[in-house]
């Protein structure tokens, strides 16, 4: 690749972080204001009481584990995009694998924090952890919240060093670029990074060996939140088909969440160059796959529950589809089934604010989908003596609300301190394409030698 | 090693409600108030299931008092993450207030939705902490509890009858809903002990277990009631 | 210490360098190559291709997996507490911890095993030119022998550099 365009290259990605508009002022601020406010509801919520929220007897588990539920979906996005891709050696993913690692890893660590917003007594929950305590006792390794400790951490460790570890030569790009402080903190970050072979081979490697050990990890992470539904005897939660059905529907919400955030950086980062319709269109093809095998699942499930003729499970069954739920389901059903099908299956609409307007359809009847889970199936378990109904209160609203914030708000710094847009990985695409033209034209490559 | 279990005869039952009010009292189970409740947070550990059956005239009333079962196979003990819900050698269910942290997992997997959750600190405005039961602790905010066969009734017992040197006897030891039954409808004792009266009971033909088929191997029988011809 | 190099701007022309510098007689060892992005196609980047990372990583992953049964184990025997009719040692649910923690053994030797033979992390690299992630390709040599060293410029001008630089 020519230096001038190498250089235009490294200019445009560099362009967010060297020069700031007051917009992004204005949108942290905004931002960090509704964080906080999160913040100093859940606050509240510890000083208070439990019972500021809206749960109730039967209905334990409403809104924070619908949440929990829902931004640890989100975070499937990076592992199938940059992992899976990277293993197949698709060449488009490569301007679009750190936004969704990226979005991985935020959107882990606040899918994190919700079971520790759910608990009653939040400040223990070090007590998920295995460590040789004063009282003797150890976590139970049958919990299946036990296994999510495990299966997030690790996924969140594998995450972030699956993001971290590529941005190092970006790094020592802006280092080189900046002066003063800025180049020794992002020299600090490039950890000495020259660009040796050795240290390109290294890099490599692991970043081989990560997309092939993140991939099962993602599975099995949400899988094993999957099990925290499946292993209790609760009607329609006890379903052998939880752990394919909730990976499916992560990663359906996972590339949902991509596009929106590839949207937003190109219109607001000016990088149109990089990010081309072609990537929308073939995310825009995953998530019609995705919404279709979806909806092959909920189909089946369905099915079974109605051939099964359980009577626990049927009046769950018909409390979703023609109860007091049934507005919420139908929702649900149109959101993400019908909408991004049409939408997606014409090429015509498959256009960027196309698949823009069926990713946010996709967002909202996946939040449901993970509530429509939750909360019928609590309300009407096996002595109907015991049903409930569930209302959120204020505490859940407001605190649901500032983690989509606190997404946006971290995403926005990121963008602001590491190149969207891995440059060498794009860099080394173009090497790709140029020597792929090379080849075509039918010249040699360069003097052959010993 | 006993192994405690309990027998509630349904023909006797008249749904009194005395059980409810005994458990209260002899647990400090906290009332929650009509707002409180309203919104689904009562707390009885023992409560009066009732269910109305057919259309006027010909209304049937059913009605059923469900404890905590103390299942040998309990869903909830599994999905503790801190251990707080477990089995004793005795058969029980024993919930550790300590350990608990308030995941709420194990009374989403209950079946018999017999757990309950301190949503808030309970007060007990002057002079009515004098009520409180000295023996049973009072639980803050953000722990589960639920039905323990009154075991601190059965630990004293337990005590007494080490201290004189002799074995327990049947009808030793009487929870709180045994004591309080006006009409001796509810029977506790030894399932381990063939001639206890509650094993006598659990081997009636009227006897049957709620949702036995959910496998949680609940170990209260419950006497059906005669239909009324 | 010192290094005498010169900046090239493209694969081909660092190549050529290299290639004088190996005629001028420099070790493989001791020839130095940076560049912005990394260049699979060209011989100069072939070098230090083999890595004993993949046995690492499974090495790793094999104590993640001892050390979780081993955990597992010992914390369920050391206070055994009965729940829900499930055996003390529950292999199942063991399992999916051992699991767990066997891809996290991984993971993290293959990082720990990279910030080690990369030489990372480092405060700032000792020998280094800003021009690299520029687009332009370093080739050099750390520590001249002082007789070499007009073979070496020689052979680096030749390759097409503007200028030799000295660090």
């Amino acid at each position: 690749m020519s230096e001038a365009s190498s250089r235009k290259l490294s200019d445009d990605l560099l362009r967010p972080l060297l020069q700031t508009s007051w917009r992004f002022y204005v949108l942290v601020a905004f931002l960090g204001s509704i964080v906080l406010m999160g913040l100093g509801t859940w606050a509240y919520q510890m000083f208070n009481g439990f019972g500021v929220t809206g749960i109730n007897n039967p209905i334990f588990w409403a809104f924070y584990i619908t949440n929990f539920v829902f931004w640890i979906g989100i975070s499937h996005a990076g592992t199938l995009i940059s992992a899976i891709l990277r293993l197949v050696n698709a060449g488009w993913r490569r301007p679009v694998t750190r936004c969704a690692e990226v979005i991985t890893a935020f959107a882990l660590m606040i899918g994190a924090l919700f079971p520790i917003i759910h608990l009653g007594r939040p400040w223990l929950f070090f007590w998920l952890m295995p460590y040789p305590s004063s009282r003797l006792i150890w976590p139970n390794f049958r919990s299946p919240l036990v296994w999510d400790f495990f299966a997030i951490t690790t996924y969140l460790t594998g995450s972030v060093l699956f993001l971290v570890l590529p941005m190092i030569p970006d790094f020592a790009l802006v280092r080189d670029r900046t002066t003063g402080l800025r180049s020794r903190v992002y020299g600090m970050l490039a950890l000495g990074w020259q660009g040796t072979p050795k240290q390109w081979h290294r890099l490599e490697s692991a970043m081989s060996i990560m997309a092939i050990a993140i991939i099962p990890v993602a599975v099995s992470v949400h899988t094993i939140v999957s099990f925290d539904f499946s292993m209790a005897p609760v009607p329609m939660w006890h379903s052998t088909m939880f752990g394919p059905y909730f990976v499916a529907g992560a990663i359906f919400s996972g590339i949902a969440g991509l596009i929106i955030a590839m949207a937003a950086l190109r219109k607001f980062l000016h990088i149109e160059e990089y990010l081309h319709p072609v990537h929308f269109q073939n995310l825009g093809k995953l998530l019609l796959m995705m919404s279709l095998l979806w909806g092959y699942f909920v189909f089946a499930e369905r099915l079974t529950v109605w051939y099964g003729n359980e009577s626990a499970e049927i009046q769950v069954l018909r409390a979703t589809q023609k109860g007091s739920f049934a507005p919420l389901y139908w929702t649900m059903v149109v959101v993400n089934f019908v909408i991004p099908v049409t939408i997606l299956s014409i090429r015509k609409l498959r256009t960027i604010t196309g698949c823009v307007i069926a990713s946010c359809g996709v967002l909202v009847g996946m939040w449901l989908e993970r509530f429509l889970i939750v909360v019928p199936s609590l309300g009407h378990k096996y002595l109907p003596y015991s049903w409930g109904t569930y209302r959120p209160r204020p505490v859940e609203i407001l605190i649901t609300i500032s983690t989509f914030a606190a997404m946006t708000l971290l995403y926005t710094l990121f963008a602001k301190f590491v190149p969207i847009i891995s440059i060498w990985e794009l860099k080394v695409g173009e090497q790709e394409t140029h020597e792929t033209a090379l080849q075509r034209s039918g010249r040699a490559l360069g003097e052959a030698h010993p | 090693m006993h192994k405690w279990g309990m027998a509630v005869d349904l023909d006797t039952c008249t749904g009194c409600g005395a059980c409810v009010t005994a458990c209260h009292a002899e647990n400090n189970i906290p009332t929650v108030g009509p707002e409180q409740a309203a919104r689904g947070r009562a707390m009885h550990w023992l409560r009066v299931e009732r269910y109305w059956e057919g259309d006027f005239p010909d209304v049937r009333l059913k009605f059923r008092p469900v404890m905590c079962q103390q299942c040998d196979a309990a869903p909830c003990e599994p999905v503790c993450p801190t251990y707080a819900s477990h089995h004793t050698a005795e058969g029980l269910n024993a919930q550790v207030y300590n350990r608990c942290i308030g995941t709420r997992y194990c009374a989403n997997a209950c079946p018999y939705n017999v757990r309950f959750f301190e949503f808030f600190n309970p007060q007990w405005p002057k002079p009515l902490h004098l009520q409180l039961n000295p023996d049973v602790s009072v639980r803050e905010v953000g722990v589960m509890e639920k039905c323990t066969f009154c075991v601190q009734r059965i630990n004293a017992a337990s005590i007494d009858a080490k201290a004189e040197k002799r074995e327990l006897k049947d009808g030793d030891i009487k929870p709180a809903c045994v004591q309080g039954c006006s009409v001796k409808a509810m029977a506790f004792g030894d399932l381990n002990d063939p001639e206890s009266e509650v094993s006598r009971l659990s081997r009636s033909p009227r006897g049957g277990k709620l949702l036995d088929d959910l496998g949680t191997r609940p170990k209260v029988t419950y006497l059906e009631r005669q239909t009324q011809v | 210490m010192s290094a005498v190099y010169a900046l090239y701007p493209d694969p081909d022309a660092a190549q050529r360098a290299v290639n004088g510098l190996r005629t001028a007689g420099v070790a493989e060892a001791d020839i130095t190559v940076m560049s912005g992005e990394p260049f699979e196609e060209q011989p100069f980047a072939q070098r230090d291709k083999a890595t004993w990372l993949w046995y690492i990583a499974c090495a790793g992953g094999f104590l993640g997996l001892t050390f979780s049964t081993w955990l597992t184990r010992m914390t369920e025997l050391a206070w055994p507490l009965q729940t829900g009719n499930m055996p003390i040692v529950a292999w199942w649910p063991n399992l999916i911890v051992i699991f767990e923690l066997t891809m996290l053994g991984a993971i993290l030797a293959t990082v720990i095993t990279l910030f080690i033979t990369a030489k990372l992390p480092r405060r700032t690299p000792d020998f280094y030119d800003r021009e690299v992630t520029n687009g332009k390709i370093l080739v050099g040599v750390q520590n001249p022998s002082a007789a070499n060293l007009a073979a070496l410029e020689q052979a680096l001008m030749a390759g097409g550099a503007a200028h030799i630089k000295r660090s």
